[in-house]
């Protein structure tokens, strides 16, 4: 689109937004009383062939980013010098340091939570996707299928649970049928391989729970799930097994970029030199880039809440499911006019969603887990729930699994996405700075992506470090992660041999999960521990399960207080100020 | 490692503890097996008094009255498996098999009846849809009473409650004792649901205030917890736009129900009963598969650990009769009627012993002067007559229904339902 009709178009959306180009983007600035004309100025400014990227800088009157930073303040990064430091611990940012350690690099990885995995990453639903909705020629299509191939043997070398049991796409009417016909055709020249479309009889095979109204639907064999925090945590500890380090409650405040390299960067913890930096920031990667000034993308955060239910309700879905993107329920039908246009509006609308149209995935701890919404939303760190959204989720996917009850949900979460305003990542080597490394826009099919975006960069950083250093392969790295029992998965005589050898396996501290003091003790003394109450839950799962934590919490957290040496009422649930206890009572 | 018991009972709480009384008595071989390092279950946190009025015609505290039974149990000669708990359970030819891990490694024992005793937990703040950030500061009653009372820790200094059930009541009382500011008890129905008793001596006597029908809608806070909002709910319990109120604070204590715990019974395969969400069972506590028993909190919900007790003696001799001399039974049906929530036995074994049956009965609502009627084929077959039925309150009747055909229905009649309340 052209500057000047994009102005036209942005002055009657609010004259008070103005465009103009910069550094081969489109830069939008002003402020205006809402988020959702912030968004559609944004969507307004996409043009691919012509410009970089969108950046939108409109603000809200009255809105300031809150930016969540850690309480803790010292110098001990102070004048570290690096190889390479990754900004950021989210799984793209933890399968790149792991990556980046095949070769003799002094790798540093800086995350701003309280654990690797506090944003997007632990919050999804975990689907290992196919990528079938990608538009051809995208970063999020190619980084799918290479990911989505790389899982399996990354999962076998990390230990992580995955499960490749297809995901199923229903159709309601014989014309839906037809579409799935012509996606599964294009599906092929995409790279995406084992799609069928399959009768309402074929895929009660695969997938027990066909909803009444579906007459058949697209059964999509790549299609898997994994745990997306332990895959994160995995990555991370392999990488410190391979001599990465990882500084956790560590953020960037700032940068120093003179003749177009980063020189300095500024932390909570001291100053940091590091001779290249990889971007992989999530939901601040746009403010990322502006520090190392090379930003082409504006970040416009998409919350998006999980239900997750009791494993008793884990049979109502063997695989990922859904409703085709262009399928109306009858649910949905009945809410319309009746008249030809408007049904051809919402089904439009409803294949524009962002959503993938996967409403119910069996988890790999057996859970089903219900939703995702996809609400544009102003607040990149809002990760709170609300009734009307869960009510919502809750609401719509009964069309698809009407068994599915208010009574089976024991919890539910909110993620917030980092898409960019052009819908696809920005995975690229620094344009104006050259040795800044970006990793950005990545949101769903993010998980699957990592580990073929980690390939890529680590590349890209080898050869530009190999202009300024020697870069020297890493014979002692072991892609493996040092094996943890995970008891649930063992026969009753693996069990019995572990107790002999370790009787901490044989208590169990939380009963829901079946978990044993033996499992929370190695995760407190993994190559990553973090000896929090979320820490743990989140890498051996007490307090996952019915009861939340509310018999194992005390439990929990005294043997956290005995294993690190610290009184009981020093244990927090996650970050530093979130101390469970006041005090010993008077 | 092969054990085989007459009678094993799973979990050491007061259900269980009494079952191994009764299965001694009745002379069968026992094995406890517990979860945790002592026997007692929730009794031991639970330091206030009124317990085992009923039972002992005395106000115990929960550990005195756990100790009662301990004491009795282990002069039986119960055997107990501590720190031990179940993975695995499974009916065969002759009884059941369980699979048992505990630091010594892992066992087997095979039982002849098996007794489940594994109480219940807390539904949490997420299963009544409390939405908002995800802080420190939010605790289950069960888990704050354990770390004030166990742990020795005061987990909060400013205090909201949500939920006027008794654990909820005594941990507002437990929490001001303890030096915390408890700034009111909510709750969504429009009356409390904890005993009378509990309303006087925990929140009236401390000036603690109590909020019908408004409930917690949301939590705020980052880290920890710094405030819940507060909202009036109508007679659907939907919150009413407009009455929310934010109300600073540290710590959000819900007490808003519990649930029975019923895992192992499951893996056995026990039909359930779809009101109080445990086994369906008969007069003797047995459940519908021949041998498996099920007593206390699991079975349904009670609201005096005497109930509790009660029923896992009466399942222990039960279980030990059937171990040592198994028979056919002859089931028929009790079903709700008017005015009945729920009802413990939902069977009846009808034989030339059957005599008196205890019944546990939740009402729908709160009533005055009204009966309880028992009918079968048209026909009453036992009435009782009762001056106030709470629907907070377990109601415990015990009737000799003499001759029955296959379906009794129970029901409660009369007109004295309590007006101007709606059945929360």
């Amino acid at each position: 689109m052209r500057l000047e009709r994009l102005q036209r178009e942005l002055r009657k959306l609010d004259p008070r937004i103005t465009a103009s180009e910069r550094d081969g983007c489109v830069l939008l600035e002003g402020e205006v009383d809402d988020y959702a004309t912030v968004y559609a100025a944004g969507k307004l400014a996409v043009d691919k062939d012509r410009y970089l990227g969108v950046l939108n800088d409109v603000r809200v009157r009255g809105f300031e980013q809150h930016v969540v930073l850690p309480e803790l303040r010292d110098d001990a990064l102070e004048g570290r010098a690096c190889d390479v430091l990754v900004i950021g611990g989210g799984i793209t940012g933890c399968a790149i340091a792991r990556e980046l350690r095949r070769h003799q690099l002094d790798v540093v990885l800086v995350e701003k939570g309280p654990d690797v995995a506090s944003g997007q990453s632990s919050r999804n639903g975990g689907v290992v996707h196919v990528g079938i909705n990608f538009s051809k020629g995208s970063q999020k299509l190619a980084y799918c299928v290479r990911g989505n191939a790389m899982y399996r043997r990354l999962s076998h070398d990390l230990h992580v649970p995955y499960e490749n049991k297809g995901q199923v796409t229903f159709a309601r009417t014989p014309i839906e049928m037809l579409a799935l016909e012509y996606v599964h055709r294009t599906a092929l020249q995409k790279g995406v391989v084992r799609t069928r479309v399959m009768s309402r009889d074929e895929l009660r095979e695969v997938e027990p729970s066909v909803p009444e109204w579906s007459v058949g639907g697209l059964f999509m064999g790549t299609g898997g799930i994994t745990c997306p925090h332990l895959m994160t945590i995995a990555l991370a500890e392999n990488a410190v097994e391979n001599g990465a380090e990882v500084w956790l409650n560590t953020a960037v405040l700032g940068m120093e970029v003179s003749g177009g390299l980063v020189r300095a960067v500024r932390t909570n913890r001291g100053t940091i030199h590091p001779k290249a930096v990889v971007n992989a920031a999530g939901v601040y990667a746009d403010v990322v880039a502006q520090m190392a000034d090379d930003r082409t993308l504006t970040i416009h955060p998409r919350v998006g809440t999980n239900l997750v239910t009791d494993k008793k309700a884990g049979w109502m879905a063997r695989t990922g499911l859904g409703k085709t993107p262009f399928t109306l329920t009858p649910h949905q039908l009945g809410e319309l006019p009746g008249d030809p246009v408007s049904l051809v509006k919402a089904t439009l609308a409803s294949a524009h969603s962002h959503s993938k149209g996967i409403a119910l995935i069996h988890t790999v701890d057996g859970n089903v887990l219900v939703g995702p919404n996809a609400d544009e939303v102003a607040d990149r760190e809002d990760t709170s729930t609300d009734r009307a959204t869960v009510e919502h989720i809750l609401a719509n996917q009964q069309e698809v699994q009407p068994e599915l009850k208010a009574s089976d949900i024991i919890a539910y979460f909110t993620g917030v996405r980092s898409p960019t305003y052009e819908e696809d990542f920005v995975v690229r080597p620094g344009i104006r700075t050259r040795n800044v490394f970006e990793a950005a826009g990545i949101q769903s099919p993010g998980l699957t992506a990592a580990p073929a975006i980690a390939v890529d960069i680590a590349q890209w950083v080898r050869a530009y470090l190999s202009e300024v250093m020697e870069v020297v392969p890493n014979e002692a790295f072991d892609p493996a992660r040092a094996y943890r029992p995970r008891l649930a998965e063992l026969s009753l005589e693996e069990r019995a041999q572990l107790i002999r050898e370790n009787p901490d396996y044989g208590e169990i501290v939380c009963r829901c999960e079946g978990i044993s003091r033996g499992e929370i003790l190695d995760a407190l003394r993994s190559p990553l521990p973090v000896p929090t109450v979320d820490g743990v839950k989140r890498r051996v799962r007490p307090g996952m399960g019915r009861c939340q934590g509310s018999f194992c919490l005390p439990q929990v957290m005294r043997i956290i207080a005995e294993e690190i040496g610290v009184p009981f009422e020093d244990v927090v649930k996650g970050t530093e100020a979130s101390r469970i206890v006041v005090g010993p009572k008077k | 490692m092969n054990e085989r018991y007459d009678v094993v009972i799973i979990g050491g709480g007061p259900a269980g503890l009494a079952a191994a009384i009764g299965a001694r008595e009745g002379g069968a071989r026992v094995l406890v097996v517990e979860r945790e390092a002592q026997l007692g279950g929730i009794l031991k946190q639970c330091v206030h008094d009124g317990f085992g009025l009923m039972r002992y015609g005395e106000a115990l505290t929960g550990p005195e009255y756990a100790a009662r039974d301990v004491d009795r149990a282990m002069g039986l000669g119960a055997d107990v498996a501590l720190c031990t708990f179940v993975l695995e359970a499974h009916r065969e030819q002759e009884g059941f098999r369980l699979v048992l891990t505990s630091r010594s490694g892992v066992r087997e024992v095979h039982a002849r009846s098996v007794v489940l005793a594994t109480g219940c937990r807390e539904r949490t703040a997420k299963q009544v849809f409390i939405h908002g950030d995800r802080p420190s500061g939010i605790f289950t009653a069960g888990c704050a009473q354990n770390l004030v009372n166990v742990q020795g820790m005061l987990p909060a200094k400013r205090v909201v409650v949500l939920g006027s059930g008794d654990i909820g009541l005594i941990m507002a009382r437990r929490l001001t004792l303890e030096g915390a500011k408890v700034l009111g008890v909510y709750e969504a129905r429009p009356r409390p649901s904890g005993l009378a008793r509990n309303i006087a001596q925990c929140l009236d006597d401390f000036g603690i205030p109590l909020h019908l029908g408004t409930t917690v809608t949301r939590t705020f806070g980052r880290d920890r917890l710094e405030a819940v909002e507060v909202c009036k709910v109508d007679e659907r319990m939907q919150p009413v736009e407009g009455t929310e109120q934010r109300i600073g604070c540290d710590g959000l204590v819900v007490s808003v129900g519990l649930i029975p715990e019923n895992e192992v019974a499951e893996q056995l395969g026990v039909p359930m009963c779809a009101e109080t969400h445990g086994p369906i069972v008969d007069q003797q506590l047995q459940t519908l598969v021949d041998g498996v028993f099920s007593a206390g909190n699991c079975t349904s919900v009670n609201d005096l650990v005497d109930y509790v007790s009660e029923t896992g003696l009466r399942a222990g001799r039960a279980a030990a009769l059937h171990a040592l001399r198994q028979q056919g039974r002859s089931l028929r049906e009790v079903r709700c009627g008017n005015g009945v929530a729920s009802c413990v036995p939902q069977r009846i074994d009808f034989g030339p012993e059957c005599g008196e049956v205890t019944f546990y009965l939740r009402s729908d609502s709160d009533y005055r002067d009204v009966e309880v009627l028992f009918v079968s084929q048209g026909e009453v077959l036992a009435r009782k007559r009762l001056r106030a039925v709470r629907q907070a309150e377990t109601v415990r009747v015990a009737a000799d229904l003499g001759q029955m055909g296959n379906r009794v229905y129970v029901s409660i009649a009369g007109s004295g339902h309590v007006k101007g309340e709606g059945n929360g």
